[in-house]
């Protein structure tokens, strides 16, 4: 079970007299995420959602609040949590000078993974994600959507029990955009807790068993996608978002 | 070695290798080396052994005593005899001739313009001039009933001045450490460049911050890629530097008598000053270029640094600064001044202590820096 309790990230910024500003990115979110459950953090562009899951997943630190894995905190074991968490997003990219399998070789080796079992796991992974024709390509030579595969091969080796995934459809085409979507049906199906960022509503209405609207830092409605649509008397999630910000979004 | 601190430095060396720049940066200097000596030995062999003898086209304004004929033909020179003056001149003037000398009663006057040419034959006019006086007084001594050889040795005067060809070899080995220093440096710059800004700008930089790798970890493996990088090039540089010195101790004749080459202690304390420089500049690097959004602005950012490494190496042979207990705790400075040393021979193992001593304290506060920058999100934005 993952539990955020409280979450506070204050950032510097420079106003237009190029003067010091505060400003919260998160400002005391919590939340909660089950097992096998999919948890979508909906939000518009600079809401906070990447801020939050970088939070989670350990890249930033929160100025307040707690990160708990099964009531393990970043301060009780930071290595033992970041080996149980896969993180992929939309800025997150990896080394194109290498081949697949060499970056999943790396990976494998960088969580801990015994070789044996690490080539053994890589042909599971390649069959499963049809990645035998380019396993043994530089990854500069690939497609975007072999690439993308690549990434989730690169989430998938260590086995992991969470999954942070922050707009990790943004600019994919259809196809690419489906083969991560596929995924996490096929981790939810296994127990696994998946986070899902995204700014397309009518995505994660379709995949979420939960969503958490945020606008500005702040929480505005939690809940699972049917509930939100009922509170605000919409029919989508799109129109129920309007409706919980009051209008269209200043964004 | 951590074990973690192994799998980043194993992940960073692929990176390095198989990047075509970096390896480019790591050998282009390196592989220059030897051109710069045998080229700056060749324009030394060139300065020092000038054969003034091909400079030897020298008019005279009056005609030449037999006396005076047979010194000509002794010092090769080709003599031209124009009275007029003036058609002597337009002569010299038209690159007829080298340089021209005129004579009024007893004063004879060496003519010509301030250029290499004249400087040349203006040599070979004063030992001309030598050997005539040399001949006139003899015999007049010898007229005068005086035994010549006596009266002209009464003093006898020795030269113990430094040779041409050690000169030669104190001033190569200083270009070679400079040039050494320069190799590393460029060797350093890219390397970390990449490992940091290029992370950052590449997008993986987040991926890596989300394995489970401590952060210290993570710029300790990305420490000693680069350190490795600067030390392969700075070592290279050196094993280059060594077999050109053979090949231009064969070659030219500056290094007859004393060869250009290292001691077996001189070479010790070079790789020792190469690998302390690699690790410092290495460390730098990183925190500098760590600060930067790109790769662009990280080589921007290290430009300077560049600069204030070969800064020390450009004044210390102009302006007059020895190693001592003070300067060899300059960083930067101090690699200069041991590599002077080494050079001359000269060199003293407790400024190598200092050296290192300083050098481990900056090393240990660059860390410093870069763990706070990483801990902090400014390594991300």
């Amino acid at each position: 079970m993952l539990k955020v309790k409280n979450i506070k990230k204050k950032f510097i910024k420079y106003n237009k007299k190029n003067k010091k500003e505060e400003f919260y990115a998160n400002d005391g979110i919590s939340l909660e995420a089950h097992d096998g459950e999919i948890l979508g953090i909906l939000g518009p562009n600079g809401a906070g959602k990447t801020t939050l899951l970088r939070i989670i997943a350990g890249i930033l630190e929160p100025t307040e609040g707690t990160v708990e894995f099964d009531n393990l905190t970043y301060a009780q074991n930071e290595l033992e949590i970041k080996s149980n968490i896969a993180y992929l997003s939309g800025n997150t990219k990896i080394y194109k000078t290498i081949s697949a399998y060499e970056l999943l070789m790396m990976c494998a080796d960088i969580y801990g993974v015994k070789k044996i079992n690490a080539v053994k796991r890589i042909k599971e992974i390649s069959k499963s994600l049809g990645m035998d024709a380019f396993l043994y390509n530089r990854i500069e030579k690939l497609s975007t959507g072999q690439t993308q595969k690549v990434n989730i091969a690169r989430c998938l080796i260590h086995n992991p029990k969470y999954y942070i995934l922050d707009e990790a459809t943004s600019g994919l085409d259809i196809i690419s955009s489906q083969i991560i979507l596929d995924f996490i049906k096929e981790e939810r199906k296994r127990g696994k807790i998946i986070l899902y960022s995204t700014h397309y509503m009518e995505e994660a209405e379709n995949i979420c068993d939960k969503v958490i609207m945020i606008n500005k830092g702040k929480i505005i409605k939690t809940g699972t996608p049917e509930e939100i649509r009922n509170l605000t008397n919409t029919t989508n999630l799109r129109d129920a978002f309007f409706s919980l910000i009051g209008g269209v979004s200043n964004e | 070695m951590n074990n973690n601190v192994k799998k980043i430095l194993k992940k960073e060396m692929r990176e390095t290798l198989r990047d075509k720049k970096s390896l480019l940066m790591m050998l282009v200097i390196p592989f220059l080396i030897p051109l710069v000596i045998i080229g700056f030995s060749a324009f030394l062999d060139a300065s020092t052994n000038v054969d003034v003898v091909k400079y030897n086209r020298i008019g005279f304004n009056y005609q030449l005593t037999e006396e005076e004929k047979i010194i000509v033909k002794e010092l090769k020179i080709e003599p031209t005899v124009i009275e007029d003056t003036k058609k002597l001149k337009e002569a010299y003037n038209n690159d007829e001739l080298d340089l021209y000398i005129t004579k009024k009663d007893n004063i004879y006057t060496i003519n010509g313009v301030n250029n290499e040419t004249t400087t040349h034959a203006s040599v070979l006019a004063k030992s001309y001039f030598e050997a005539y006086k040399l001949y006139l007084q003899s015999n007049y001594l010898e007229n005068n009933n005086i035994n010549s050889m006596e009266f002209m040795n009464m003093i006898v005067l020795e030269e113990n001045i430094l040779e041409e060809e050690a000169f030669a070899v104190t001033y190569m080995l200083g270009y070679t450490f400079m040039f050494i220093i320069m190799a590393i440096t460029v060797a350093a710059t890219y390397p970390s460049t990449d490992t940091t800004a290029g992370e950052k700008e590449r997008g993986t930089l987040e991926t890596l911050l989300t394995f489970p790798i401590k952060s210290r970890d993570i710029i300790v493996g990305k420490f000693l890629n680069v350190s490795l990088s600067s030390i392969v090039t700075g070592i290279l540089s050196l094993i280059l530097s060594l077999i050109s010195f053979v090949v231009v101790n064969n070659m030219f004749t500056i290094y007859e008598v004393d060869k250009l080459q290292l001691s077996l202690l001189g070479l010790l304390f070079a790789i020792v000053v190469i690998v302390t420089y690699s690790f410092l500049l290495s460390g730098l690097c990183i925190a500098i270029a760590t600060k930067s959004k790109s790769f662009k602005e990280a080589q921007s950012s290290l430009t300077p640094l560049t600069m204030i490494c070969l800064f020390p190496g450009l004044i210390v042979n102009m302006v007059d600064i020895e190693s001592n207990f003070v300067t060899t705790l300059i960083p930067f400075l101090n690699f200069t001044l041991l590599f002077n040393d080494i050079a001359a021979g000269k060199v003293n193992f407790l400024y190598i202590i200092l050296m290192l001593v300083s050098t481990i304290i900056v090393i240990v506060l660059v860390f410093k820096i870069i763990i706070k920058q990483y801990k902090s999100e400014k390594v991300l934005f």
